[in-house]
């Protein structure tokens, strides 16, 4: 079947000129790209119009050189299906020198997937298989040492859109995308200041409380998980080791922390369908003992998960708790969007696997979790109820009714 | 099978002929994604260990032409580069895709630009690459709409897709034993050139009078390569053509091109080119001069001649009626020259003195059916090898 790409060649100028604004706020305020810098940008080839967009603000916020890394998820496919088992976990070894040409760099990753069940009818087990580990491991260590400002940004696309809406309705997702990333706003910029401000506020004071518990209750759910004297809440307001501010999602609605890898227990059910490797995971229930996923259930796709939370040791253990209220523009759409990105900023959300370095300020075993996996899955609705426990075992609401109840 | 499919396997098969375990290749651009897709699929079917697919942008390239410093003009990002030495240290087997989806692009920024953006070290790698024989490899053009545009005045996809099946005959019920025939074919002619010991070739016509001196060790090569460790590869679909390496110090006279000339996303009209003692020395085109002059500047050795070769009416190419604004479909079309750098593997020896090393390649079109080609032979015998577009030789 022959695809046709979507070159941005028939666009009106308004969505030109949309196009650019958002690649510039992306350049100017996500990865906050330094005049010198190189930049390494990685996308889907449909996202093509985008990579090109965001390249051009780059060279224009004074960037040394701009690369672009297309993937192409057929080309993937082709390998899983057809390659050999080798070919599964093989890297080649530019990527890994291009991985460690990030230090000091600029990143900017795309996401919206064009083809989101593509992947869906290949055996869960190669799929959950096929990837590059050598590169993983040189940008966690990247991300450990904050060496590199990155940020991610959607692209609205045709085979996304059908997703959400059931019909290829692009316009209606740029909307969408334009209001979570507040480029409806007559001043972007100015707008996303005053927005991470106010989600630093609540950070802050989180970290004034100390808890050392959250208790989440709700249909299908009642967990609790121990949060790290060591470990500090944040927002996206990330800084480098060398100062440079960034803001790695855009959108970004949440408060997050890491939480300790020994304690945590109860059941979790997933409140949002999640989109992971190429397939849609539906009602995803985890039993939790001792800090360790020990059961996984699923109306569809349970055997992907399973496949990646066995992959390493540390991927049955959890590595972030985030807390999203109704406030969130996510959350106002109304939508899902079967993209991390855009669903983990609609309403909480907990991720197995890799713990956040740059909110964690303890020693390697002091309760931080490591892993080469990082997965967030939705767990806010309506009905859930989240409270901090005091170390003297007092629960102090944090969320009811998707309504923050701390100060602010 | 898709037509895509079959044309990637025939690419696959036929062209760079992938070992099984081979590392494989691709070097594409976002817009041939439907073959690069159908490329990687049949590249595993034969065998492949893995398939890298490199998918590049012109609108990339542009915004570092309009927005970069100039010393990163040429500059070779490191993983770029170890990916090509990888590429040669495996012996991976190469499939690059042609066909450019907007001609224009660059048309209206300053050719010397455009002209120096070029990764130098990546350069001169694969040509090392290639005169080293290490890898077997092939290029095939994939049809798209802004390429179509350019050919026909409208993004008339099915046309040109009709006319590449025909030149790399997948119109054919068996493609595959086209081609072996096709390749022992114009083998024949090659095997009847290095037979004639050729010294010098003349090409005579209207703004033409060149004469192009070969070296003792210059061979003539037909559409079938081999790799240094022997694995057989056509390393372009379509071709027609006989060449060989010139002695890059012996060129005289002046030429006008015949085609126009698809050159970094500019389209070169008019070309006319003296040499003086094997070297351009006079560069004239009614479009894109500057182009071929900022071109000619990337080293020392690019304004002399990299290849010669012969190419007669029965090309399918030029069967069609068309130019198709790509090197790799025009240079087929007739009779055509290279400067720049020489393919080490049509001669004998290698890269001996005489032959030319250099990082640019660029062929132009000098035959038609107005040019007449003699070869004059080391004992001084003038063999006419062309006359309207026929060849002379028996077959």
């Amino acid at each position: 079947m022959a695809v046709e790409l979507d070159t941005g060649v028939g666009l009106t100028e308004k969505a030109k000129d949309r196009l650019e604004r958002y690649a510039e706020l992306a350049v100017r305020v996500g990865a906050n790209v330094e005049e010198g810098q190189n930049v390494f940008i990685v996308s889907q080839i449909e996202h093509a119009p985008l990579a090109r967009a965001l390249t051009r603000a780059a060279y224009a916020a004074g960037a040394r050189y701009v690369d672009v890394n297309y993937r192409d998820q057929h080309v993937r496919k082709a390998m899983i299906e057809l390659g050999p088992d080798e070919a599964l976990t093989y890297t080649p070894d530019w990527l890994k020198e291009r991985a460690e040409s990030l230090d000091g760099a600029a990143m900017i990753a795309t996401t919206g997937d064009p083809e989101p069940e593509l992947l869906g009818d290949l055996d869960g087990e190669r799929v959950g298989k096929a990837q590059m580990k050598e590169v993983t491991e040189i940008m966690r260590r990247h991300m450990t040492a904050r060496a590199v400002n990155w940020s991610g940004v959607a692209y609205p696309n045709a085979g996304w859109a059908n997703e959400m809406f059931g019909e290829p309705d692009v316009e209606r997702l740029w909307e969408a995308v334009a209001f979570c990333t507040r480029l409806d706003e007559p001043d972007p910029v100015a707008a996303w200041r005053e927005h991470m401000a106010r989600l630093e506020k609540r950070a802050a004071t989180l970290n004034e409380l100390r808890f050392d518990a959250l208790h989440y209750r709700g249909p299908g759910t009642d967990f609790t998980v121990g949060l790290l004297s060591k470990a500090r809440w944040m927002s996206a307001l990330f800084h480098t080791a060398n100062g440079r501010e960034y803001v790695p999602n855009m959108p970004t609605e949440e408060i997050f922390t890491t939480p300790d890898r020994r304690r945590a227990e109860g059941t979790i059910a997933s409140s949002l369908p999640l989109a992971l490797l190429g397939d849609i995971v539906k009602g995803l229930k985890l039993t939790v003992k001792d800090g360790k996923i020990v059961d996984v259930e699923a109306e569809h796709g349970a055997e992907l998960i399973r496949s990646q939370i066995g992959r390493d040791e540390g991927a049955s253990y959890f590595g972030e708790l985030a807390l999203v209220d109704g406030t969130s523009r996510v959350g106002k759409t109304g939508i899902t969007f079967f993209d991390t990105l855009y669903d983990e900023n609609a309403t909480c959300h907990i991720a197995y696997g890799f713990g956040i370095p740059e909110t964690f300020e303890g020693e390697p075993g002091e309760g931080m979790n490591i892993s080469s996996v990082h997965t967030d899955f939705m767990v806010g609705r309506p009905e859930l109820e989240v409270d901090g426990l005091t170390t003297d075992g007092k629960a102090v609401p944090i969320i009811r009714d998707e309504t923050w109840q701390l100060p602010e | 099978m898709s037509r895509e499919d079959r044309y990637a396997e025939l690419a696959v098969r036929v062209g760079a002929n992938v070992q099984p375990g081979q590392l494989v290749d691709v070097l594409a651009r976002v817009e041939h994604a439907p073959v690069a897709r159908a490329v990687a699929r049949e590249a595993y079917k034969a065998g492949a260990s893995y398939v890298d697919v490199y998918y590049s942008d012109q609108h990339i390239r542009r915004a570092l032409i309009e927005g970069a410093k100039d010393e990163m003009l040429s500059w070779t990002p490191p993983w770029l580069l170890k990916r090509s030495v990888q590429v040669g240290d495996e012996r991976a087997a190469v499939i690059a895709l042609t066909g450019d989806a907007e001609p224009d692009l660059l048309a209206d920024l300053p050719g010397e630009r455009v002209g120096r953006a070029r990764m130098l070290e990546l350069a001169e790698e694969s040509n090392r690459q290639v005169n080293e024989q290490l890898n077997n490899w092939t290029v095939i053009g994939v049809p798209n709409a802004g390429w179509a545009q350019q050919m026909f005045g409208e993004p008339d996809l099915e046309r040109l897709w009709q006319a590449v099946e025909f030149t790399v005959r997948l119109n054919e019920d068996d493609p595959v034993a086209a081609w072996r025939a096709h390749v022992t074919r114009i083998g024949k002619r090659a095997s009847a050139l290095n037979d004639l010991q050729v010294d010098e070739i003349h090409f005579r016509g209207p703004g033409t009078d060149l004469r192009v001196g070969l070296l003792p060790e210059s061979r003539w090569q037909g559409c079938e390569s081999l790799t240094a460790a022997g694995i057989p590869y056509v390393a372009n679909m379509p071709t027609e053509e006989v060449f060989t390496t010139p002695d890059m110090r012996r060129a005289e006279g002046y030429v006008r091109s015949t085609r126009p000339l698809a050159l970094y996303g500019r389209i070169v009209k008019g070309l006319e080119v003296r040499f003086e003692g094997g070297r351009i020395v006079d560069v004239k085109a009614d479009e894109g001069a500057d182009v071929v002059q900022g071109q000619l500047t990337t080293d020392d050795t690019a304004a002399h001649l990299g290849e010669v070769a012969l190419v007669d009416g029965t090309s399918r190419i030029g069967q069609t009626g068309l130019t198709f604004f790509d090197t790799l479909f025009d240079e087929n079309t007739t009779c055509h020259v290279a400067y720049g750098g020489a393919y080490a593997e049509a001669v004998e020896g290698g890269v001996i003195e005489g032959v030319n090393v250099s990082n640019v390649h660029t062929d132009f079109m000098v035959g038609g059916p107005e040019v007449d080609v003699d070869a004059v032979t080391r004992s001084g015998t003038v063999v006419p090898l062309l006359r309207d577009d026929v060849w002379q030789l028996g077959e």
